[in-house]
């Protein structure tokens, strides 16, 4: 097989995506060329498109995708982003609305935190469920996502319901409570600093420090750090996964401190399972699932521009976003084996 | 003479740019046990898996009984006779051993009803003609490893194979079973079988094989009746050139060093299936090399592990100190990260070293200089240390394992089966580097070797120990020979 560098096969997938986008497109009855135009359009079509929705997208992808990649690294199967993401949320609004009170210097702290805490206590369950009975975390974290998604779902019709109890919302958070603009005019908040500078201290973690190769150790050869005398009693499994649950939570809570500042049910399109592949295609580098992140935050808003103008149907969309997903994988299997 | 059962031809086999097999030829008779040696990456697998139809060869030719024919599969490989016993058992543990026969498919199934009385009687009728027993109603996980290898064997005999591949078959047996093991081969060569035996032990070659092979580089470069050569002669045609082995001066005085580590009445429980320590007491002096000799899994591991501070007793008093280093005895799993480079593996080790690390932060500039003066140092043959550990070979991994590793025993080394599976250049470097460390006695480290290859613990230990369902016994100096260490191991009163 001839050998496939980075840009070959970067040119491959996006080759391989759009005639398969455009072949399965066609067998639904809608003109590829408008689609993907509508998809174009809607993700960088104007500085709106791309400040005001590509780049908030990605938000909570990048940061689920962190939290995935984060996990993973150290051979932690976290398929529990969703369900930490909802526990963040829900901390958050809650204490935003009940501390709404304080200065934002205090609150917004005390938002995001409470998000953070609530996520690592949501993965805190399949983390000592593993180390301590031995149960798998696969099965554990995708139950708890169910436990996490139809909690927020009771929250919103339960204790939390707006005042008014006519939609199954929260009231909104406190001006105080939310995240400040990175530019007036559009919707890009200060979360989308927030999640490059956790991608950027991540990067430095895994590079630089002690904690941060033990965990690579762990993942990479578990025998041979148990071995070299590291992981005393999965003190690096327990961390890791709190520290994985923490990011997703804080997906969850900066995504209503950014941008809904109220929680309802279905908040969450799936990103945290969207956040697998986020991680996966980032090749689990933080750097990387930085740009991953951003490359399905386009996706999501071409989508969704797609489904308004060319007037395809959701489920399209998901399905092409979904094929999406596959040709990247295929091509990066090739590139690999090329290598071998 | 006898019939030439196969003959392989100019066999050539690249895998990449690598040159695997450049031209090796074999002639294998009935009635002969014939054994094939040579270093790690020699060529012998590749060649012994041509043979038994798990690869192709790009060139050269094969033929079988004078008639040329090319191998599609094993089970073609089977059809034409051809048996292979993998070094690695292929065998369900949970099964019985007659189930486990069964597997193979040898017998004719009828409809849907699996043949097990029929199988059986071949099997007991098959047993009975060539002298080997086994329990069919035994189930595998329970029997000991060399009656595991003589299920594996009457396995593949029972689709009567005309020639029989054995890849390191006594990688796993104590003296005794290795015998046993001879026995039995001689015995089926002589029905008119040939048997291949690939191995790097050059004692057991010597002892039990009519006729012998030597690879090098890919090329056959001896094949010559077994009597026509020696130990030295088949090591200088294996390396291609003469090496003096390393050994330690036997019947030396005993140490008399500062007690660097001690056991009193130590027990740990190991996991079901293998026996724990059961009540071990022992005192290591600076500057001796302690050899350990037993069959596999009888505490070991365990030993090992406690030893070297891995792992705690359930119960007793150990007294260890800080600068020990460790061999652990699988390399590739708890020896080294494959998926890290040569730095990151030095790293694995020295993480926990002040020298290394400041304020969390590892220091990797001097990381990656103590990998790479390690690299020139101990001759790990790699680029540089951004080279992942998994491309290198396995003795060039043990090198980097034990560069490691020896200036961190400031007091201690344990080893547990550092030579396994390497060549007999790289085993000698082991043993150097090992004696070269205990050396400088009194300043040197103890040194506990924990082996199942009885030579090597012969040849090094100051002192000789041996392990029995996890209790140790000092072996007398009278004693040290492999018979008399041999029945220990077995357990038997000396």
């Amino acid at each position: 097989m001839t050998h496939l560098g980075p840009i070959r096969a970067a040119a491959l997938a996006l080759g391989l995506t759009l005639a398969v986008a455009a072949g399965f497109l066609g067998l639904g009855g809608f003109d590829p060329i408008a689609a993907g135009a509508a998809m174009m359009r809607g993700a960088f079509g104007s500085s709106n498109a791309i400040l005001s929705i590509t780049m908030v997208r990605s938000v909570p992808l990048i940061l689920t995708g962190l939290a995935v990649a984060l996990a993973f690294r150290a051979g932690i199967w976290n398929i529990g982003a969703e369900g930490q993401l909802y526990a963040g949320a829900v901390a958050s609004v809650w204490v935003g609305l009940v501390c709404d009170a304080l200065p934002w210097f205090l609150l917004l702290p005390l938002v995001l935190g409470s998000a953070a805490l609530a996520g690592a206590l949501w993965s805190a369950i399949p983390a000592l469920m593993r180390v301590r009975l031995g149960i798998g975390e696969v099965i554990t974290t995708i139950l708890m996502n169910f436990v996490g998604i139809y909690l927020a779902a009771f929250m919103v019709v339960g204790p939390l319901q707006e005042a008014r109890g006519v939609f199954n919302q929260t009231d909104q958070i406190a001006e105080a409570a939310r995240l400040p603009l990175l530019m007036p005019g559009t919707r890009l908040h200060a979360g989308f600093l927030l999640a490059l500078m956790l991608g950027a201290a991540m990067w430095a973690m895994f590079r630089w420090t002690h904690i941060g190769f033990e965990i690579r150790a762990v993942g990479v050869a578990p025998n041979a750090a148990r071995i070299a005398g590291m992981i005393k009693g999965n003190r690096v499994v327990v961390i890791t996964f709190l520290a994985s649950g923490a990011i997703a939570g804080l997906a969850g809570g900066v995504e209503v401190a950014g941008v809904t500042f109220a929680l309802y049910e279905g908040l969450s399109p799936g990103w945290g399972y969207t956040a697998i592949a986020v991680a996966l295609l980032g090749g689990l580098h933080p750097i990387a699932v930085l740009g991953t992140g951003l490359l399905f935050g386009a996706i999501e808003a071409g989508a969704a521009e797609m489904q308004r103008t060319a007037g395809i149907p959701a489920s399209w969309v998901t399905a092409v976003e979904a094929l999406v997903i596959l040709s990247v994988l295929a091509v990066d299997q090739l590139r690999r084996r090329s290598h071998a | 003479m006898s019939q030439v059962l196969a003959r392989l031809d100019g066999i050539v086999r690249r895998f990449g740019r690598v040159t695997a097999l450049d031209g090796a030829d074999l002639e294998v008779r009935a009635g002969e046990v014939h054994a094939v040696l040579g270093e790690n990456g020699a060529g012998k697998s590749t060649l012994l898996s041509i043979l038994g139809g798990l690869q192709a060869a790009d060139s050269g030719t094969l033929s079988l009984r004078g008639a040329s024919v090319t191998l599609r599969s094993p089970r073609n490989a089977w059809a034409h006779g051809i048996g292979l016993v993998h070094q690695h058992f292929m065998l369900v543990p949970r099964l019985s051993v007659l189930e486990n026969l069964a597997l193979g498919g040898q017998a004719p199934s009828r409809g849907w009803r699996l043949p097990l009385r029929e199988i059986a009687d071949r099997a007991t009728d098959l047993m009975a003609r060539i002298g080997l027993s086994v329990a069919l109603d035994a189930v595998i996980e329970d029997l000991s490893v060399g009656d595991r290898q003589r299920v594996e064997i009457l396995k593949a005999l029972l689709r009567e194979p005309s020639i029989l591949i054995l890849d390191e078959p006594t990688a796993v047996l104590s003296p005794p079973e290795v015998e046993g093991l001879s026995a039995l081969l001689r015995g089926l060569a002589r029905d008119g079988r040939a048997i291949i035996l690939v191995s790097h032990k050059l004692d057991e070659v010597l002892a039990v094989s009519d006729h012998v092979t030597v690879l090098r580089e890919g090329r056959t470069v001896l094949s010559v009746p077994r009597s026509e050569v020696d130990a030295s002669s088949l090591t200088r045609a294996m390396v291609g050139v003469a090496l003096s082995p390393g050994t330690r001066p036997g019947g030396r005085p005993a140490s008399d060093g500062e007690i660097v580590a001690s056991f009193r009445a130590v027990h740990t429980a190991g996991p079901s299936g293998h026996t724990a320590l059961a009540g071990v007491s022992l005192d290591l002096r600076r500057g001796e090399i302690v050899g350990v000799a037993g069959v596999e899994g009888n505490g070991q591991r365990e030993l090992a592990l406690v030893l070297a501070g891995r792992a705690e007793p359930s119960s007793g008093d150990v007294d260890l100190p800080h600068g020990t280093g460790f061999i652990p005895q699988d390399r590739t799993s708890e020896g080294l990260a494959l998926d890290f480079d040569l730095s990151e593996n030095v790293a694995l080790a020295a993480h926990r070293d002040a020298e290394f690390r400041s304020s969390g932060l590892l220091k990797w500039d001097e990381i990656r200089a103590r990998a790479e003066h390690l690299r020139t140092e101990f001759a790990v043959r790699a680029t540089d240390t951004s080279v992942h550990a998994r491309t290198l070979s396995g003795g060039n991994q043990q090198r980097l394992v034990i560069g490691r590793e020896l200036p961190v025993a400031k007091d201690l080394l344990v080893a547990h089966n550092p030579t396994r599976g390497l060549d007999v250049a790289a085993t000698d470097f082991v043993h150097r580097r090992i004696l070269c460390t205990v050396g400088a006695r009194p300043e040197g480290p103890a040194v506990v070797l924990i082996s199942t290859d009885l030579d090597e613990v012969l040849a090094l230990s100051d002192r000789l120990l041996v392990i029995v369902r996890g209790r140790l016994s000092e072996v007398p100096l009278g004693q040290r020979t492999r018979e008399g260490v041999g029945a220990l191991m077995l357990g038997s009163v000396p």
